[in-house]
């Protein structure tokens, strides 16, 4: 083996590197090395005039490989690869050594901050001695696109794709397509009806021709990657034909069968067959399987009977479906907090205490009373209503650490609401602070507490019970120093935004990682905000973090943005620094196997196969391995070795 | 209890009816009461089979070993092979069939009930027996009992019975072909890790003392890697002697090998050598004991094991060898890990 000539570039990276590392010493110390043919610092070497000189210096020295060290790969590693490439040597004999991150940024004493640092890069040096040049795998991309979850979120991302002249599935969970968006009554700040805003949308990605609406669905398992994934769907039963359904409801006059409605969030109670709104999409009535007497003309049928349209067909059975397609959004949405986490608020088992969404649903129009706020045991008119906001959020100590970011908001709009509705009523709201950050949202907030004649009261509800008939509310008004009791008619939670179960669901389904929060993970919290971890999947409404509509809709269209770019190339070229299996060492325990998140090894005759296709380079396998059979190249077990040894030496 | 004869009659029938190639067993040693390994072919020599507290092997290394023997002289087996396992070898031959070491239809396990004893540990029977040498070791239900030139001298079991017997939460085989003695799980004698509880109580400093005294005396005669059925790599990673040379190897693979380990027995290499054999040990292991009794200087081996194993149980409730479907400890990961990073 020839020598190698590897080039070392120092960065200052301004003061965040130089003010704690000796940046001249560390380039001193790696023009020692054996294999180093050429060192240089610069202040910024991100810069124009320092990515310039990195391509001169390689093409003047005749170098073959290069080390930057500099800050994290996550940001620059694309950036000097390319610059390797530019002044023609191979973009994956280019290394990054990590001085930032992993040294200056957390260390205060300048001569230990050089020692290390000169270990970090030297055993980079020493690493990229062994690099392969290596080119890039060229994958052919599915023009194709896949919107998980049918909420606002998903209607947006599934009609910006499709507008862009790409095929898009759209799989929701539910009967109906519209989410959370559909159960609002209006909107904040501007108090226009929900379903109004949202439902030309949701006939617009019904009737787009580009779009393949599966509803009553769900993603089982997901294979394959960016540019390539393979989606099994399963399409549960909903036994009434939607082409035939007349919508003519007298299915539900016969139905015997009553339970909670979940789309009123069990305020009213629903048939076994239902159609959870009038403005459902696609229009049509389902029976639920779970609670119909059995499917079965012998045992009831009565449905059957009366469906002049014969559009119920008790003989539907579940469908698999298997779609290809190149990107994935993932628009799963929220939940509530539960309200059996807040034993204090009556742990859900206080009549006539709700949460934001039923009271969303006492307003609406189409609600269970038709838009007359009314007390649920009673259906009288509750003269006074407490709202509660930070249920559940910003208590690190024994809730949610987070803040829900829209419930200053909709408690606002609902003491708006209410006054609205009962004139007469008071409306009393607990806050910690108002948080009101967004347009027209803070004068929204002071209308409510000016014009409608809100009482604010900045403090926390300590218990709530039943007593005479109403329900005693304690709280602290801090800022008159005072204990209050109020005795409410109705009480209204601003409970905590958690991610869905759907959304937990899925991203076990899809492996993209979720937050310490539990919301799915963005790839990177300033620049990459709305993909996920995983190549080719995207992210979009409050399934990543808690957000009000105008910014969910934004994610979702940046979301169906990066889809299209991705789209858009015919082909794509993954890194070729995949797992490679020594088969000599390899004795077929399958450890990596199960190891692999991105199901990319297999056995076959006793030894592990690496999937190209598949394969991310993550090097779990190679971590699990006890025999030291599989290596992520130009990450063997020897480069580990000589780094290792470079930083003890 | 155990008829030994049951167990022979097993071993002759099917060898005679040519259902099995051979039967490992344990038969009468050469030296005292002791038992030692039998590898059976003839079915005339069933009836040397025998079954006491001395049976301490883990015989399931022995698969290990044939399975090595058949792929070096190219042949496949004609019918597979009879063992005698204990619930702890049982469990071994378990993790080896998850790692798909041989296949469960290679192997036909006659299973023994330790019955709530377990074996004899000879390092605690020593001085009982005045300088004696016992011929014959038996188990009453409670007691063991020896044979000497002395006469018979009977001896609680918890005062001469092997430390991981004590400790052992499950003396049954549940995988088996054929399984003899009663299931006493629960029968045990001391709690689970209890000497690993007991080392811990110590301070840093004192833990650090033990094991510098004993990786100091540790000779790196490989006795506890040689013993181990789950040591079975071709190339251990700690030791480049045993670099496997195939049609495979290439020149550079040869000239790169690396020497995570240098070979002199020093305490910082004797240090990395006991740590690595723990870690990769660690959700294999079924604490058999073995290591710790091969070991000739007596170096506690079975501590940094034990030590593993009750991470494991702690941390995920994992339980080493419990199914053959079962998931391996670090090849598989829990929704609810307590590590939040991987969720």
């Amino acid at each position: 083996m020839t020598k190698k000539r590897t080039g070392v570039f120092v960065c200052h990276c301004g003061t965040n590197i130089a003010a704690t590392v000796d940046v001249a010493k560390v380039a001193r110390e790696m023009a020692g090395e054996n294999t180093v043919a050429y060192t240089q610092e610069y202040v910024y070497m991100c810069s124009e005039p320092g990515q310039e000189s990195v391509v001169q210096a390689i093409k003047d020295n005749q170098l073959d490989s290069v080390v930057v060290t500099c800050c994290s790969p996550n940001l620059h590693e694309k950036t000097f690869r390319d610059n390797a490439q530019r002044a023609g040597i191979n973009n994956f004999t280019c290394e990054i050594a990590n001085i930032r991150e992993q040294c200056s940024w957390v260390h205060n004493d300048k001569a230990k901050g050089t020692e290390k640092a000169i270990k970090i890069s030297r055993s980079i040096v020493r690493r990229v001695n062994r690099n392969k040049p290596m080119d890039a795998i060229a994958v052919n991309v599915t023009r194709r696109a896949m919107v998980i979850g049918g909420g606002i979120a998903g209607i947006q991302a599934a009609l910006d794709i499709a507008n862009a002249g790409i095929e898009v599935t759209l799989v929701e969970k539910q009967a109906t397509i519209g989410g959370r968006m559909l159960q609002l009554s209006e909107t904040f700040p501007t108090l226009d009806c929900s379903q109004c805003v949202l439902s030309p949308k949701m006939v617009e990605v019904k009737r787009h021709p580009r779009v393949k609406l599966l509803t009553y669905s769900e993603v089982q398992e997901v294979t394959g990657s960016v540019g390539n994934f393979r989606v099994k769907i399963l399409k549960k039963p909903t036994y009434v034909d939607p082409d035939k359904c007349k919508l003519c409801d007298e299915c539900t006059v016969v139905c015997p069968v009553v339970v909670p409605n979940e789309y009123e969030l069990n305020l009213t109670a629903r048939r076994a067959i239902y159609i959870p709104y009038a403005q459902a999409i696609p229009a049509s009535f389902t029976l639920d399987e779970s609670a119909c007497l059995g499917l079965n003309p012998i045992v009831c049928g009565k449905c059957k009977d009366v469906c002049e349209a014969d559009a119920i067909n008790y003989d539907m059975r579940p469908e698999t479906i298997t779609e290809e397609v190149g990107a994935i959004v993932v628009a799963t949405g929220f939940d509530l907090y539960d309200q059996e986490n807040m034993p204090e608020m009556g742990g859900g088992k206080v009549e006539d205490v709700l949460d934001g969404l039923q009271f969303e649903r006492l307003c609406s129009a189409s609600g269970a009373t038709q838009g007359h706020v009314l007390r649920p045991s009673d259906h009288k008119e509750p003269k006074d209503v407490v709202f509660i906001q930070c249920v559940g959020s910003r208590d690190p100590a024994k809730h949610c650490a987070y803040c829900s970011k829209i419930c200053c908001m909709y408690t606002a709009k609902h003491a708006r609401l209410y006054k609205k509705h009962v004139p007469d009523g008071r409306a009393y709201v607990f806050y910690i602070d108002i948080r009101s950050g967004g347009k027209g949202y803070e004068e929204f907030v002071q209308r409510t507490m000016e014009d409608d004649d809100t009482l604010y009261l900045r403090g926390r509800v300590s218990r709530l019970y039943r007593h005479n008939g109403k329900i005693k509310v304690l709280g602290t008004d801090t800022l008159s120093g005072q204990n209050v009791e109020i005795d409410a008619d109705m009480v209204v939670l601003a409970l905590a935004m958690v991610p869905s179960k759907g959304t937990i669901d899925i991203a076990k389904t899809l492996k993209i990682g979720r937050d310490k929060d539990g919301f799915l993970a963005e790839a990177h919290p300033k620049l990459r905000p709305v993909e996920s971890v995983t190549g080719g999947i995207y992210l979009a409404g409050a399934a990543q973090a808690p957000k009000d509509i105008p910014e969910t809709v934004a994610q979702a269209g940046a979301a169906a943005s990066k889809v299209i770019a991705l789209l858009s190339q015919s082909t794509l070229s993954r890194s070729p620094l995949i797992a490679k299996v020594r088969r000599s060492h390899c004795t077929g325990c399958g450890m990596c196997v199960d190891a692999c998140p991105y199901t990319a090894i297999r056995l076959e005759g006793g030894k592990a196969v690496v999937n190209e296709a598949l394969c991310e380079g993550c090097g779990s396998c190679s971590a699990t391995c006890l025999r030291a059979a599989i290596d992520v190249k130009n990450v063997t077990q020897l480069q580990i070795h000589e780094m290792i040894e470079a930083c003890l030496a | 209890m155990i008829n030994v004869q049951d167990i022979r009659d097993t071993a002759r029938d099917m060898l005679t009816k040519g259902e099995v190639r051979a039967v490992i067993g344990y038969r009468r040693g050469s030296r005292g009461m002791l038992a030692e390994p039998a590898f059976i072919t003839d079915p005339a020599q069933a009836g040397d089979l025998v079954w006491d507290p001395t049976c301490f092997h883990n015989l399931s290394l022995y698969l290990v070993e044939d399975r090595k023997f058949l792929t070096h002289v190219r042949k496949t087996a004609n019918a597979p092979i009879a063992i005698v396992a204990k619930g702890c070898d049982a469990r071994s031959i378990v993790v080896l069939l998850q790692e798909h070491y041989f296949k469960r239809e290679d192997v036909y396990i006659i299973g023994v009930s330790c019955e709530g004893a377990g074996v004899v540990d000879e390092r605690k029977l020593a001085p009982h027996l005045n300088g004696f040498q016992a011929t014959n070791a038996a188990f009453d239900g409670d007691d063991f009992v020896f044979t000497t030139a002395e006469g018979e001298k009977c001896l609680p079991a918890r005062e001469v019975m092997a430390d991981r017997c004590l400790e052992c939460r499950i003396p049954f085989p549940k995988e088996h072909n054929i399984v003899f003695g009663e299931d006493k799980t629960g029968r045990q004698l001391a709690e689970p890790f209890a000497a690993l509880t007991r080392f811990e109580t110590q301070g840093t400093a004192e833990r650090w003392d033990f094991w510098s005294h004993h990786f100091d005396r540790c000779i790196r005669c490989f006795a506890c890697r040689s013993v181990c059925p789950m040591c079975y790599c071709d190339e251990c990673v700690v030791d480049s002697i045993t670099f496997p040379v195939t049609t495979e190897t290439t020149a550079e693979d040869k000239a790169n090998r690396i020497r995570w380990i240098e070979r002199s027995a020093v305490r910082s290499e004797n240090i990395t050598y006991l740590m690595t054999r723990a870690m990769h040990l660690a959700g294999r292991c079924t604490d058999c004991g073995e290591c710790e009794r091969a070991c000739p200087v007596n170096v506690p081996i079975r501590l940094l094991n034990n030590k593993m194993e009750r991470e494991a149980r702690e941390q995920f409730g994992f339980e080493p060898g419990a199914s053959i479907g079962g998931p391996s400890l670090v090849a598989s990961f829990l929704d609810n890990d307590p590590g939040q990073f991987i969720r």
